[in-house]
């Protein structure tokens, strides 16, 4: 194991978890708003949506993220859309599939408040919008929360997948290292300890929550 | 005597909630617990059911000394109980439920297991709804079912941890029907009990217990009329008035 | 650019291509299914056991295999152990990895499905004088597996959708077809609509599949019907009346990589 042309490639690996950073941190934004936006939309039951809600949902869930990745990024391509970067594509893969799947999440955070705390507010007489948003959301935020970060961790991890499209985050950028130095196996586990410590911290915080939440 | 618990002291995460209590149940008796909640009543049942084990003191069950805790299970069925939750098996018919211990604890052959199951069920009422699941059953009817899943064992002894307390108030009654005809057929039983009105009735003698101690004990008119002990009048005023 | 129907037809003329790529994508999930289960059962056993040491291993192999992404312990499999010495070709190292990864999310699963068995329960087989052997077959075996059926078709799903990767080590796979039809007749945006939709149709067959065996196996029937569509929403409706859901949602929630 040759650690020395390890640490050399220091600045490829670093430069890869950067770029890594900087997507998860925008997919998860971008991805965030849109799974609310779909589930809350879904959980209100507004009429004539929830077909089309549903039919975007169960297709981005339904099939494989890198598929959708390949679809996007080499589909703009095809029918002409130029500009379209590898970061581009990615970001707007990465955005409707874990959107998608977040927005289950919220859905269900919705419809696990009971009913009967909106009849209450309605009795006292809230109006839909109060009773939404001072009595519904913090309720459901609590059931969302966790399910939200475990989302983000998967969604960190997802970001891999933009290396078969070319965009140089971390396990491309690994690929390059190793095609320098052939040292797959350190080079790669150098890799794996980054998403590690990344994902890991994740991981408790979200065990912590879990737990705050079932006391 | 079917039950004697001498000077029980049991702990929980570092507070005490049997703090020395000493009790015996004689062959044929009813015994009622009554106390606030936290007075360490279940504890103690669940101690006699082995299923918690005393800290300190000496345990006597069906002529068996109970040594070590969960792990020996001395009794086969003699001791039974019936809990708050029912804790019928889900995945398994009223009818199952009484014969699967039948059947691999005391060896009865299919048929005969589910004979004694029939038979078991129809004096708790429900011998038309073996075939039936749980879930497809009201609460007072699978409080029923675990009674004769109990039964069915025939134990020595049964204990009651709050038996009708998971019930809405119109199922209690069918329940404690049951209790009260077990009683009057001579079964040993020990019951933990907020309905006062069927621990009246229905006991041979009532122990009021408080902190983890048994404050005051005796036959259910000179509990109930002529309480000697100031926490056990307080205690009866909040329950019996509420 | 108007797609015609000439070049769909171009397209369809390769589906035999794409159903081959198919098969080994089903046969790779079938495989890397079956060798998780075995490894999320011993996974659980090893993370409730007294063994402190079993915990440990256990415990770091979850965390290791859920905290790093799938793609990476693929390439790991199949350029990693080549170069320490082990050959390996990219069925074996694919569906290894896949397995080892669906292995770590089983054992929580898995485990969290036992745990959601109530103590009351087993205070029920304690007082019946059922032996230990007996309680957990008779009683607590078959309420875990009721637990756990659900998010165990979503693991397979996901396993089935992470395949995928695989093309990424040159495993002519259904995805790593469409890379190479699409090379040959440029038609990209009908190359990958297929592969969509063959991965679409086969994903909402299982669930469905899964949904109806799982009604006519477990009766009586789970508390909540089993949606045909929807698995995670049975999933979340039989985590939800376990009293520690946090478990089951933890384990089956966001069960695998894409």
């Amino acid at each position: 194991m040759n650690w020395s042309s390890l640490l050399a490639s220091h600045g490829l690996l670093l430069s890869g978890l950067v770029k890594t950073i900087y997507l998860s941190v925008l997919a998860i934004i971008a991805s965030t708003v849109l799974g609310a936006f779909v589930g809350f939309l879904r959980a209100a039951r507004v009429p004539g949506l929830s077909l089309i809600l549903r039919l975007y949902v169960e297709f981005f869930r339904g099939s494989p993220l890198l598929v959708q990745l390949l679809f996007i990024y080499f589909g703009a391509a095809y029918i002409g859309l130029s500009g379209i970067t590898t970061f581009i594509g990615a970001l707007v893969g990465l955005t409707l599939y874990e959107g998608a799947i977040a927005s289950e999440i919220f859905r269900a955070g919705v419809e696990a408040v009971p009913r009967a705390q909106r009849e209450a507010a309605k009795v006292l007489g809230l109006g839909r919008w109060t009773t939404s948003v001072h009595v519904v959301l913090p309720q459901a935020l609590k059931v969302i929360l966790p399910g939200l970060i475990g989302q983000e961790i998967s969604l960190v991890k997802d970001t891999s997948l933009a290396a078969v499209i070319g965009f140089p985050e971390l396990v491309n950028q690994s690929q390059a290292v190793i095609s320098n130095i052939n040292q797959p196996m350190l080079v790669l586990l150098a890799a794996g300890v980054l998403y590690f410590i990344i994902c890991y911290p994740m991981s408790i915080g979200a065990r912590i929550l879990e737990k705050r939440r079932a006391s | 005597m079917i039950v004697q618990a001498t000077d029980i002291h049991k702990s929980f995460a570092g507070t005490p909630v049997l703090k020395g209590v000493t009790v015996g149940v004689e062959l044929g008796e009813v015994v009622v617990l009554i106390g606030a909640s936290g007075s360490g009543k279940s504890t103690l049942l669940r101690i006699i059911a082995n299923l918690e084990t005393a800290d300190r003191g000496t345990l006597e069950v069906c002529g068996t000394n109970i040594v070590d805790g969960r792990t020996s299970t001395p009794f086969n069925g003699r001791v039974g109980m019936v809990f708050q939750q029912f804790n019928l098996f889900p995945h398994l018919t009223a009818l199952r439920n009484v014969t699967l211990a039948l059947t691999r604890v005391k060896k009865l052959r299919k048929a005969e297991a589910e004979e004694v199951a029939m038979a078991a069920l129809s004096k708790v009422g429900l011998g038309e709804r073996g075939k039936a699941y749980p879930r497809e059953l009201s609460g007072g009817q699978q409080q029923r079912v675990a009674i004769a899943r109990a039964l069915a064992m025939e134990p020595e002894v049964i204990l009651f941890d709050e038996a009708t307390s998971a019930l809405d108030p119109e199922l209690v009654g069918e329940v404690t029907g049951v209790m009260r005809d077990l009683a009057d057929q001579g079964m040993t039983m020990v019951i933990v009990t907020h309905e006062m009105g069927f621990a009246r009735r229905a006991s041979d003698r009532v122990l009021f217990m408080n902190d983890g101690k048994i404050l005051e004990e005796g036959p259910p008119d000179q509990i109930f009329q002529r309480p000697q002990e100031e926490r056990t009048r307080q205690f009866l005023h909040q329950v019996l008035d509420a | 650019m108007n797609p015609t129907s000439d070049t769909w037809a171009e397209v369809f003329a390769y589906m035999p291509q794409f159903l081959s790529g198919l098969r080994i994508t089903v046969e790779v999930s079938v495989i890397a299914f079956i060798c998780s289960l075995f490894l999320g059962i011993v996974g659980a056993a090893a993370r409730r056991s007294k063994h402190l040491a079993a915990r440990l291993a256990a415990t770091v192999y979850v965390e290791a295999f859920r905290n790093t992404p799938l793609l990476l312990q693929v390439f790991i499999a199949y350029f990693g152990l080549p170069a320490i010495g082990l050959p390996i070709s990219a069925f074996q190292a694919g569906t290894g990895a896949l397995a080892v990864n669906a292995g770590a999310y089983l054992t929580e699963i898995i485990r969290g499905g036992i745990e959601a068995v109530p103590q009351g329960q087993y205070d029920a087989t304690h007082v019946l004088a059922l032996s230990r052997l007996d309680a957990f077959t008779h009683v607590v075996l078959p309420q875990a597996v009721r637990n756990v059926y659900p998010p165990i078709i979503n693991q397979f799903i996901q396993i089935l959708l992470g395949s995928s990767l695989l093309s990424a080590i040159a495993l002519p796979e259904l995805t790593g077809v469409s890379e190479t039809v699409n090379s040959i007749t440029l038609r990209t945006m009908q190359v990958f609509a297929v592969a969509l939709v063959l991965y679409l149709v086969v994903s909402n067959a299982i669930s469905l599949l899964a949904s109806l065996v799982g009604r006519y196996a477990f009766r009586p029937p789970l508390e909540t019907r089993a949606d045909s569509g929807s698995f995670r929403r049975w999933t979340q409706a039989v985590t939800a009346r376990i009293p520690s859901r946090g478990k089951l949602a933890e384990a089956g929630e966001g069960g695998g990589d894409s």
